[in-house]
């Protein structure tokens, strides 16, 4: 008996964790599939270059060039390498920061004096431009020069801080946006605007910072007031659809599908079909900056969002409303729930996470263009319902979309990553989106929708 | 209970086929590549993997330009790696984020937005990529971008202004088929307009309308611009599709003999209407070029060469003659 007892708690686990279970999955497939030769940059490079260079010198006088392309970890490498070489007592006799073009005019300065360099320190990236690797051919007084990278160690790309950071910036627009769709799904409705409300968005704070807060000089008080006036004119937007929804009982499908047009047009009227790029640098900050131990703001910006809205709809009067009308319309208006109201709200509130969603694609993207958010309506849907909740209504949870995000942006990220097509990578998604509603459906109603007969 | 886990089972194994099928996908690419090996051995040559990133592999262009590349990075020892931004500057962004994670050599862009790829040029900045762009510019200021490789787009709208002079008899009224968000287009049409100012042609330009550079908008708008302008006589459309959509429109009016066409680009299915005599003439693109130069471009660089910030390839015209000697329509 306790065997089978073990098999159901694993069962209940399973089918309540189900989606999590997926995504830890996938997150194991692709940190193996993508393990690769990775070397050490910057600090860590340049310890272990320079070691290997006083190492191999022994004693004497050795000369030594140090090589690195441009960027703020190819400046590290150089000017550590260089200080720990000359407090080493080995002479560095010329540093190159730059292009492949600076360090072919040193060798032929090097060449033509006669000089003679015993070690090349060099970064990884460096050490594979052909100027370097043909050195034996173009400069054969630089023959026995020795050259000297990084090691290199395996380690799986996916599981790279600067990726992982990479999926979260890839997913955090469609997450945000699908926190309104999951409460819009639950009312057994559906909001095809988001798209739409998310290139208007981006469109009009950028077009109210370049023509109304001063253009590149907009203080941040200024690029706030912007960006949250958009944010009220999407969820203006949204609320007209809610009105159009509750009041004239007009199917969502049809109300939303009419406002992507119209907040689409609209996005092209005002910004004349051009991307509105004068907006001061400070725009990145919610995008791109990190002000918090170097988390990403963006990250930050989901946390905080998913959590309260976990909280709205598991503690609060409006969560247990939500859930109450998309169960059944009919029992919760009888039984007292303001109906109208919350559909009203429940479709504002997704407008306006659309329009959030279109600020930080603004600020990621430092502009603002009415071509954005292109299918992102059908992205987030596909989120929201790989996250388990049901598109008849009344069934779903917020955790459950954010794990559904996360699962379409890994997929994405790691073929990506290991160099899948982009037309394979469409089907691909299409089959995870399918297996992922179809493993939500069987646990919930069993094989040939046999109804459950509980445990 | 026997249901549910049979249910779980079943879907488990739907899952996990697909990610076989994507794991498929990766393990043939990876069979291409040779194993990057033998660090401390670096003499002999570690060529490394190209990023590119097209505008869209919807057009026939971008796989010219991206089967080009392939190839003649093949003979130097590069890899090409290919994806398709698809019109979205998001999904671009992403994907270049991408190509920094997986340390490129070098990174080849056919922005989706000039102005929104800036950002992630200047991440590629930081991370000591080297950028290139082709066919399309980089216009964001911060952005370094070490060479850009494309159509001489100006010069190619003077020369189809050339073509209009000539089918006109230099007279007569001109619309123009345009659509003003993309820069090459815009340089296009700026030729065109300059080289009838200059050479003082009294050929009337109309107007010029939006047709977002698709056949299916231009037969739209052509219909109006030819209620519009009933003694038009010609159309300068910015490209081969814009160009199909208005001889469309000329077809539903019966006025194929009338008006001239001019079109740009060159693509198989303009030459064909060339042949058939639909369309007088186009400045013909070469895409094959412009992959073959980005390469070489891109090995210079390397090499250690000084490369040039912008390499412009010159258009050239295109005539009924040229496509009857063109040994494209001589197989069939």
């Amino acid at each position: 008996m306790a065997k089978g007892a073990a098999k159901n708690s694993f069962l209940r686990f399973f089918s309540e964790y189900g989606m999590l279970f997926i995504l830890l999955l996938l997150c194991a497939y692709y940190s193996f599939a993508t393990l690769n030769e990775q070397h050490p940059t910057g600090a860590d490079a340049a310890k272990q270059v320079s070691s290997d260079v006083i190492k191999s010198a022994k004693s004497g006088q050795v000369s030594v060039l140090v090589a690195a392309g441009e960027g703020t970890e190819a400046e590290v490498f150089v000017d550590a390498v260089t200080a720990m070489l000359e407090e080493a007592g080995v002479t560095v006799a010329d540093t190159i920061k730059g292009d492949p073009s600076d360090l072919r005019e040193a060798f032929d300065e090097i060449a033509k004096s006669g000089r003679k360099i015993d070690f090349i320190a060099a970064t990884q990236e460096a050490s594979r431009w052909a100027v370097l690797t043909n050195i034996a051919t173009n400069f054969p007084s630089l023959t026995d020069t020795v050259l000297v990278t990084p090691r290199s160690y395996l380690w799986p790309d996916f599981l790279k801080r600067a990726n992982l950071i990479a999926v979260a910036d890839r997913i955090i627009v469609i997450a945000v946006v699908a926190i309104g769709m999951t409460m819009v799904i639950i009312t057994a409705g559906i909001d095809l605007s988001v798209g739409s409300l998310i290139a208007l968005s981006a469109v009009m704070s950028t077009l109210l910072i370049r023509d109304l807060a001063g253009a590149e000089n907009a203080s941040a008080f200024g690029m706030t007031l912007c960006c949250l006036a958009a944010i009220a004119a999407c969820g203006l937007m949204g609320a007209f659809s809610g009105l159009m929804v509750s009041r004239f009982l007009i199917p969502p499908f049809i109300v939303t599908l009419a406002m992507m047009m119209v907040a689409s047009g609209l996005a092209f009227i005002i910004a004349r079909g051009q991307s509105i790029y004068q907006v001061p640098d400070s725009l990145v900050w919610l995008g791109r900056g990190a002000n918090l131990f170097g988390i990403p703001n963006t990250i930050v910006l989901m946390a905080i969002l998913y959590a309260a809205a976990h909280i709205v709809m598991t503690r609060t009067v409006l969560g247990r409303y939500i859930y109450a009308v998309g169960g059944n319309k009919e029992t919760a208006r009888l039984s007292g729930v303001p109906v109208k109201a919350v559909l009203l709200t429940v479709y504002a509130i997704c407008g306006a996470l659309a329009g959030l969603g279109g600020i930080v694609l603004a600020s990621q993207l430092k502009s603002g263009a009415p071509t954005y958010g292109l299918m992102y309506e059908l992205y987030v849907i596909a989120a929201v319902v790989v996250g388990g909740t049901s598109l008849a209504g009344g069934q779903g949870t917020i955790i459950g979309t954010l794990i559904g995000a996360f699962i379409i942006a890994v997929i994405q990220n790691g073929m990506n990553l290991t160099g899948v097509e982009s037309y394979t990578q469409k089907v691909v998604l299409g089959l995870v989106i399918l297996g992922a509603v179809l493993l939500d459906m069987l646990k919930r109603r069993g094989w040939r929708g046999a109804r459950q007969t509980g445990y | 209970m026997m249901l549910k886990r049979m249910a779980a089972l079943a879907c488990l194994s739907l899952i996990s086929s697909v990610m076989v099928l994507a794991a498929g996908c990766s393990r043939q690419d990876e069979s291409e590549t040779p194993a990057q090996v033998e660090e401390s051995a670096a003499k002999k040559p570690d060529k490394g993997v190209i990023a590119l990133s097209v505008l869209t592999l919807t057009n026939p262009f971008f796989i010219e330009i991206a089967d080009t590349m392939k190839d003649e990075a093949a003979k130097y020892g590069y890899e090409v790696l290919v994806v398709s931004g698809e019109f979205d500057p998001a999904r671009q962004n992403d994907q270049v984020n991408d190509f920094i994670v997986r340390r490129v050599s070098a990174i080849v862009l056919t922005p989706c937005d000039s102005k929104s790829i800036g950002p992630a040029i200047k991440q590629a900045n930081t991370a000591g990529i080297p950028v290139f762009t082709a066919d399309i510019a980089c216009l964001a200021e911060d952005a370094k971008v070490v060479s850009h490789i494309a159509t001489d787009n100006y010069d190619g709208g003077r020369q189809a202004a050339k073509a209009v002079m000539q089918a006109l008899g230099n007279k007569g009224k001109v619309a123009i088929i345009d659509h003003p968000i993309v820069e090459s287009v815009i340089l296009r049409t700026r030729g065109f307009k300059d080289e009838l100012a200059e050479s003082a042609s009294p050929i009337v330009i109309v107007g010029s309308w939006p047709g977002k550079g698709s056949k299916d908008e231009s037969f739209k708008v052509a219909q109006e611009i030819l209620q519009a302008y009933p003694d038009l006589n010609g159309i300068f459309a910015i490209n081969d599709p814009s160009a199909l959509g208005a001889y469309a429109a000329l077809e539903i009016a019966k006025k194929t003999g009338q008006i001239t066409i001019v079109g740009f680009d060159g693509q198989p299915e303009g030459k064909k209407a060339i042949l058939e005599g639909k369309i007088y003439a186009d400045p013909i693109q070469f895409p094959d070029r412009i992959g073959r130069e980005t390469v070489r471009t891109v090995v210079r660089y390397f090499e250690g060469e000084r490369v040039e910030p912008e390499l412009l390839i010159p258009t050239t015209l295109y005539y009924k003659v040229d496509a009857e000697n063109d040994p494209l329509f001589k197989e069939t």
